[in-house]
């Protein structure tokens, strides 16, 4: 489902990304741990295209697009858009559409990018925002909703596409404590249905429970990768041990 | 705003200009001194400060061509002699030509010398010395024009005329024609030659020095209605008047004045007539209320308003819809489009509008483009507002987080989409105020337009002002209207403002 090969991203002369491998199968979920500047948003942010890898190549659900320049050509772009579709995107601050009610907040991509019927775009939504347990917030602004139903609304947008893949940059880093439940309970929930994700995040809680597999990211390289389990009561890296030591002592 | 303050310094001579004149007059200046005598105050500073308009005034004063620092013109050249028989020396104070007499009024200078008509109007107003010129009126038209020899043929003609002249007051009494007003006296010459209009009817001495040179335009016809030149004085400076009487009869009598005359061509056999003039009895000035008379002036008013409210908007339209394309090509063109959209707002937005006006319409005929004055105001004011424009919608999208456009893209839109359906929308809201803001400077700024001879509320104001000398009145009738048609757009903008922002609460 996600093959990604030999993956450089540098900024200037700083070198972020020290050519990545990754390999992921459907249906399976997995964790990037790691300590901050670590590389891990930037990976998930080249896979789908919002930095522009300076070489490697990356392939989800069968579209293949190669590191190098940002697209030029009309057909680049069309590739880079295909690449895109296969994956939803659920960022860290939320990022929702100030002007749309949340219910178009869902319902305008699949509208705008795929041509979908209003009405069946808005059903869809619908069933979408019942999922995420705000089925009466449908003619809400983003606004008028806390940061947890912000993310939720979030999570259903990108599911709103129906991507072949999930991808969360930290979801529930710039919530509060007692908000962050509501919003893993629904990233449970994805995993539980099969749902094939890459989650960033601090939350070791979720990634014990949920995770095929875990990787430790450092200094822009997999330093480390197994189930949880392994990880977590096991790692072979002694960086691995330390990070996670500072993390639940936290 | 960049528009605003382009054109302040032109605001400021026209609707601001009665306001800050009232002001001065009944604040911070004392009324002109009564108590001593203008006479003695003028010998014993050794000065006589004389007011006069250099500004397109050849060949009355004007800088020398060779010399531009200095003033030469045959009215410079009587001032000396006149001073010199009061044996000081003269002062020139620049002031705007029809704002003259309320200037002397308010004690700038000590007499008016710049081609002031001894007519009743003035003379209701202030003193008038002897005539010191006989001037005419002059038809000239374009070399290849035939008839138009006589005042009643320019009927259903366009005609220029200078601002405020007998020349306008004798076209306009016609009827039927359509009179065109010029603020200088080159500009109506080069409309005529660009074929704008037919005719230009001026005093003979300016049509001497501008008209006749030119190979490409003539006379047409004799000169008619004559009329004489005098000195304007404060009615209570009676002393001064005789003085100053006796200075020309003097000065007519040894010949300084032929010789004057003669050195800036403008002598001819009228000059004759100056020793039989009799003076006319003037009664009192009935003063004229158009507030009282509102009826008879609002709607002239309102006429003027209306081209107000037409230019305002359309170029306003223009400004909405060029500014888009100017940021869209700023922020999203490729590198060339991009410095290309860059130039144009600095351009725009660092050389006057007024200059920008002329240029258009004067200078676009000399490569083929004519275009009639109205358009020419819709497009001057419309491309200049729209550099603001644009600097105001960049300023609204780059407010725009980066998030938003980061989700759009990852959701699969196009960058084209992703401007369109989130970008343009939440920076719309951001923009509303400060356009709004420009649309009500707009308003104001059309009042430059007059430059190029759209008559609009401004313009018709000052015309009624001149005519009545109600500066209050019709100010404040100004002012109201000027409000009305501002204010409703406040209300409007703060209403969809309102409406688009329901995130906000």
């Amino acid at each position: 489902m996600i093959a990604v090969e030999r993956l450089v991203k540098s900024y200037k002369s700083n070198c972020v990304l020290h050519g990545v491998d990754h390999t992921q199968q459907r249906g399976e979920a997995v964790v990037l741990i790691g300590p901050s500047g670590c590389g891990k948003s930037t990976f998930l942010r080249c896979l789908n295209q919002l930095e522009i890898a300076d070489s490697g190549r990356i392939t989800i659900g069968g579209v293949t697009v190669e590191g190098g320049c940002p697209p030029r050509t009309r057909a680049e772009h069309d590739r880079q858009r295909q690449l895109r579709l296969q994956a939803g995107m659920v960022f860290q601050s939320f990022n929702l559409f100030p002007h749309l009610t949340v219910l178009r907040n869902i319902a305008e991509a699949p509208i705008v990018v795929k041509g979908v019927a209003p009405d069946e775009a808005m059903a869809f939504a619908r069933e979408l925002l019942a999922k995420v347990g705000l089925e009466n917030k449908t003619a809400a602004y983003p606004s008028e909703l806390s940061g947890g139903q912000q993310q939720r609304v979030a999570i259903a947008r990108a599911l709103a596409m129906r991507p072949q893949v999930m991808l969360f940059d930290e979801p529930t880093s710039a919530l509060d404590p007692e908000l962050r439940d509501e919003v893993l309970r629904v990233m449970r929930q994805l995993v539980e249905e099969g749902m094939t994700m890459i989650v960033v995040t601090h939350e070791m809680q979720f990634a014990r429970d949920m995770a095929d597999y875990v990787i430790f990211f450092d200094g822009g390289r997999v330093a480390e990768i197994g189930p949880p389990e392994q990880i977590f009561s096991d790692a072979k890296q002694e960086r691995t041990r330390e990070f996670l030591k500072r993390c639940t002592t936290r | 705003m960049v528009g605003a303050s382009m054109s302040g310094a032109w605001r400021l001579s026209r609707v601001t200009y009665g306001f800050l004149g009232l002001f001065l007059l009944l604040a911070s200046r004392p009324l002109p001194v009564f108590s001593a005598d203008r006479l003695s105050e003028i010998k014993s500073a050794g000065v006589l400060r004389w007011g006069a308009d250099a500004e397109g005034g050849a060949p009355y004063i004007y800088p020398d061509p060779q010399k531009p620092e200095q003033m030469t013109g045959f009215e410079f050249e009587l001032a000396n002699a006149l001073a010199a028989k009061l044996g000081v020396r003269a002062q020139m104070v620049q002031n705007q030509w029809d704002q003259l007499i309320p200037a002397l009024q308010r004690g700038n200078f000590d007499i008016v010398l710049n081609g002031l008509e001894i007519t009743p109007e003035n003379q209701q107003r202030i003193a008038m010395s002897l005539p010191y010129y006989v001037y005419a009126q002059q038809i000239v038209t374009r070399a290849e024009t035939t008839g138009l020899e006589k005042l009643e043929e320019l009927k259903g003609q366009r005609v220029g005329v200078l601002s405020s002249t007998v020349a306008q007051r004798l076209v306009t009494g016609l009827g039927g024609v359509d009179v065109r007003i010029y603020p200088g006296n080159v500009e109506s010459f080069r409309d005529l030659k660009a074929g704008r209009i037919d005719a230009v009817v001026l005093d003979l001495p300016i049509a001497i020095y501008y008209a006749r040179p030119d190979p490409g335009l003539k006379f047409s016809g004799a000169p008619f209605a004559p009329g004489y030149y005098g000195i304007g004085v404060l009615k209570e400076d009676t002393t001064l008047l005789a003085a100053l009487n006796t200075a020309i009869e003097q000065l007519a009598a040894d010949g300084t004045l032929e010789r004057i005359y003669r050195k800036y061509d403008v002598w001819d056999d009228r000059q004759k007539n100056l020793k039989d003039y009799k003076p006319q009895k003037v009664s009192a000035r009935a003063t004229v209320s158009t507030l009282r008379d509102w009826p008879k002036y609002l709607p002239l008013l309102l006429r003027g308003a209306l081209v107000t409210a037409e230019i305002s908007v359309l170029a306003m339209a223009l400004a909405v819809v060029a500014g888009l394309v100017v940021v869209l090509a700023r922020l999203y063109g490729i590198a060339p489009v991009r410095w290309l959209a860059r130039a144009y707002v600095e351009v725009m937005r660092g050389t006057p509008l007024l200059i920008q006006l002329f240029l258009i319409y004067y200078g676009l005929p000399q490569i083929g483009i004519r275009l009639n004055a109205f358009l020419a105001a819709i497009l001057g004011l419309g491309l200049n507002y729209a550099a603001n424009e644009a600097e105001n919608y960049r300023a609204g999208i780059l407010a725009v987080p980066r998030g938003q456009s980061e989700a759009s893209l990852a959701l699969g839109m196009t960058r084209w989409q992703c401007l369109c359906r989130i970008i343009l929308p939440q920076a719309a809201r951001m923009v509303i105020p400060p356009v709004t803001n420009d649309f009500i400077a707009m308003f104001k700024d059309s009042s430059i337009v007059s430059v190029i001879t759209m008559v609009e509320l401004t313009k018709v104001y000052g015309m009624l002002a001149m005519a009545t000398y109600d500066y209050i009145g019709l100010g404040l009738m100004t002012a109201g209207i000027y409000f009305a048609l501002s204010y409703p757009l406040s209300i409007f903008a703060n209403h969809l403002e309102k409406k688009l922002c329901h995130d906000r609460r």
